[in-house]
């Protein structure tokens, strides 16, 4: 087996991985969530963010370090493995940072507030 | 009545939705994105044919690889297929039939899942990488973008079939997997696309 048939297993062991992680963190969000107040009508700008600018260098570091590999390998670790973990931790946080920011805004529609 | 005015017809009720009138947001923004996504997969096509008609000669695989033209067309018909159970599923849900829902969403997350992982055991087998030639970097460029989007679809799926199995949508309320079933079917056309010009074009 190569080393870039390894790394393709490897790929689609994340890819289930995350998919599974989705599907649990989803499942957990509902349940929290069973008995959310309605949103207010209209329509809702979310806030500025430094998250897509940090998701952006995420993704050039990796697409880097598939660019500037070693001969023999699917992709240098030292830009692509710092690169994905950056930008799935913004893209986290990015989800987590526009959850809070409507659950913000839904509590807003209880106390009259005008849409946003 | 247009798509989007059928749309439009089953959603929530102003005061208790998401929207007062017209096409709901989240359909906007779906068909704002997957605009954006033309443009990006519009890019990489010009890229693929600029290279193509620049190095015409030597357009083909690098010494020792060979594309794989049945495991491609297999995992064509795979995704094809899975844009029809999205669509029975978008069906089911319309209907109010929430088990349909989620006996089809999850079979095309089964799908989506399955040309992924096929994706990846062609790239295992090919005998070229994306460094070697202009060949290899525009195909693994095409058809890696494609399939970081079948991988974004999947994780929308995901959530769908989370919700669906929480009973969260309805006849009357179920926006977002008609916003992820748009984005699936651009998905699969892309992949028609791809495979049509860089398997039966060569």
């Amino acid at each position: 087996m190569t080393d870039a048939t390894v790394g393709y297993f490897l790929i689609g062991i994340a890819i289930l991985f995350v998919l599974g992680l989705v599907f649990a963190l989803s499942s957990r969000q509902g349940r929290l969530q069973q008995e959310r107040p309605a949103p207010p009508p209209g329509v809702h700008l979310p806030t500025g963010s430094y998250l897509p600018v940090v998701l952006a260098v995420g993704a050039a570091l990796l697409g880097a370090g598939f660019a500037f590999r070693p001969e023999g390998m699917i992709a240098n670790i030292f830009l692509a493995v710092p690169g994905l973990l950056v930008l799935v931790g913004s893209i986290f946080a990015w989800v987590r940072a526009a959850g809070r920011e409507w659950r913000e805004i839904e509590r807003g529609a209880h106390d009259d507030a005008p849409g946003h | 009545m247009t798509t989007v005015e059928a749309h439009a017809a089953d959603l929530p009720q102003p005061g208790r939705g998401r929207r007062e009138a017209g096409v709901p947001t989240p359909l906007v923004g779906m068909l704002l994105f997957i605009a954006s996504e033309v443009m990006f997969f519009g890019g990489l096509f010009a890229a693929y044919f600029n290279s193509r008609a620049a190095h015409a000669a030597a357009w083909h695989p690098p010494p020792g690889g060979e594309l794989d033209m049945p495991l491609a067309a297999v995992l064509t018909a795979i995704l094809v297929s899975s844009s029809f159970t999205m669509q029975f599923g978008v069906a089911a849900i319309r209907r109010g039939d929430q088990r349909g829902l989620r006996l089809w969403v999850g079979l095309t997350l089964v799908l989506g899942v399955l040309f992924l992982l096929g994706q990846l055991y062609d790239y295992s087998r090919l005998g070229f990488g994306i460094g070697d030639g202009i060949f290899g970097t525009t195909f693994y460029t095409l058809t890696g973008f494609h399939g970081a989007h079948v991988f974004g679809g999947a994780v929308g799926l995901t959530v769908i079939l989370s919700r669906a199995l929480q009973g969260q949508f309805s006849a009357g309320n179920h926006v977002a997997v008609e916003a992820v079933s748009i984005y699936w079917h651009f998905v699969d056309v892309v992949w028609i696309a791809l495979f049509t010009t860089i398997y039966i074009l060569r």
